[in-house]
């Protein structure tokens, strides 16, 4: 933990293991770092900072996620049926 | 021989399993003519068959009983454990369904938004008709043990009266549960929190008035003097089955309208 989140993302080769979603249905592990990535931007674009680090929850989900899932989802956020708190 | 040397109930023939078979066969094969022939003609006759089979053949349990004295000690406990044989299996019924409430809920998919409640539905307040529900149901249940022990000291009056007051009380269960169904902001075709609020609520609702009509059929009984202070089964399977309708409630009450909220 001592790299900075640039530094990470650079050297991002695939999602590390997640110690929060341990088991083999890794579901949760996609959809949060979804939202996650969502909200990250939200927040920092709230108060005009640089959404860079956001990044690695992209790269997390493009990793983890089946692509027909990120484009419903992107979809679905596009016209505002998503149902998850962003 | 002349009379049987042992105490138990070797039951007269009777036609009532036979109609009670053909009653089920009749309402479920009715039910798959209803859903894709749209009549509903063999479902009623089913239905039908089925409370005209209820009534006689626990007319004739009565009758054997308390009219003909064929329910001593030993087919009295053949008895008992019937009915805690049936509760338990109840039991299982509804853990059924709270299996899938917990399922659905402590796990909620991306499609809910990964939460519970699912987004998009708003939940009835637990401390509104719900809390108000869970006073009449265990005033009921102070009642009925009323009932019981006027049963037990001889006190005609009193019992007719409690019995009475349960009974009062299970409708007015039954009517604010109603009124709730009508005003709910959500149906049973609302995801996954519509199919286990309403399936298991809905079970629960019909559990409620069969139990008030088991009540009902004992005040009758009782105010015909079919009751003893010594011997009352059938009041006692009664209130049995009336506190597992309480406690399912309380279950379903912690689960559904409060955690679940």
């Amino acid at each position: 933990m001592s790299e900075t989140i640039e530094e990470k993302i650079k050297s991002y080769r695939t999602a590390p293991f997640d110690a929060r979603f341990p088991n083999t249905n890794q579901t949760r592990n996609c959809f949060q770092n979804y939202l996650d990535y969502h909200r990250c931007n939200k927040a920092l674009s709230a108060t005009d900072q640089d959404v860079a680090p956001c990044d690695w929850y992209q790269r997390v989900y493009k990793s983890l996620c089946p692509m027909s899932w990120v484009s419903k989802w992107d979809e679905a956020i596009e016209s505002g049926s998503f149902p998850g708190k962003i | 021989m002349a009379h049987q040397a042992h105490a138990y109930h070797m039951v007269d023939p009777s036609p009532w399993p036979l109609t009670g078979a053909v009653a089920a066969l009749l309402m479920t094969s009715g039910l798959a003519i209803w859903f894709h022939y749209n009549s509903i003609v063999l479902m009623t006759l089913g239905t039908v068959l089925l409370l005209l089979t209820m009534y006689q053949w626990w007319r004739d349990i009565v009758r054997e009983g308390t009219f003909q004295g064929h329910h001593t000690p030993p087919v009295q406990k053949g008895l008992r454990y019937g009915m805690i044989l049936f509760i338990t299996s109840e039991v299982f019924f509804f853990l059924g369904f709270f299996w899938a409430f917990y399922h659905s809920s402590l796990a909620p998919t991306p499609e809910l938004g990964g939460c519970w409640p699912p987004t998009g539905i708003t939940t009835l307040d637990p401390f509104e008709v719900p809390l108000l529900n869970t006073a009449v149901l265990l005033a009921s249940g102070v009642t009925v043990t009323w009932a019981h022990h006027s049963i037990m000291e001889g006190e005609r009056k009193q019992a007719i009266q409690s019995l009475t007051l349960t009974i009062l009380l299970g409708f007015y269960f039954t009517f604010l549960q109603g009124m709730e169904y009508y005003e709910a902001p959500f149906t049973i075709a609302d995801g996954v929190y519509g199919s286990t609020f309403f399936v298991a609520t809905g079970f629960h609702g019909l559990h409620v008035i069969i139990g008030s009509t088991f009540l009902a059929v004992c005040l009758l009984r009782q105010i015909q003097y079919h009751f003893t202070s010594e011997h009352h089964f059938g009041f006692e399977a009664a209130a049995w089955y009336w506190h597992f309708v309480d406690v399912v409630w309380l279950f379903l009450y912690i689960s559904i309208y409060w955690w679940g909220s």
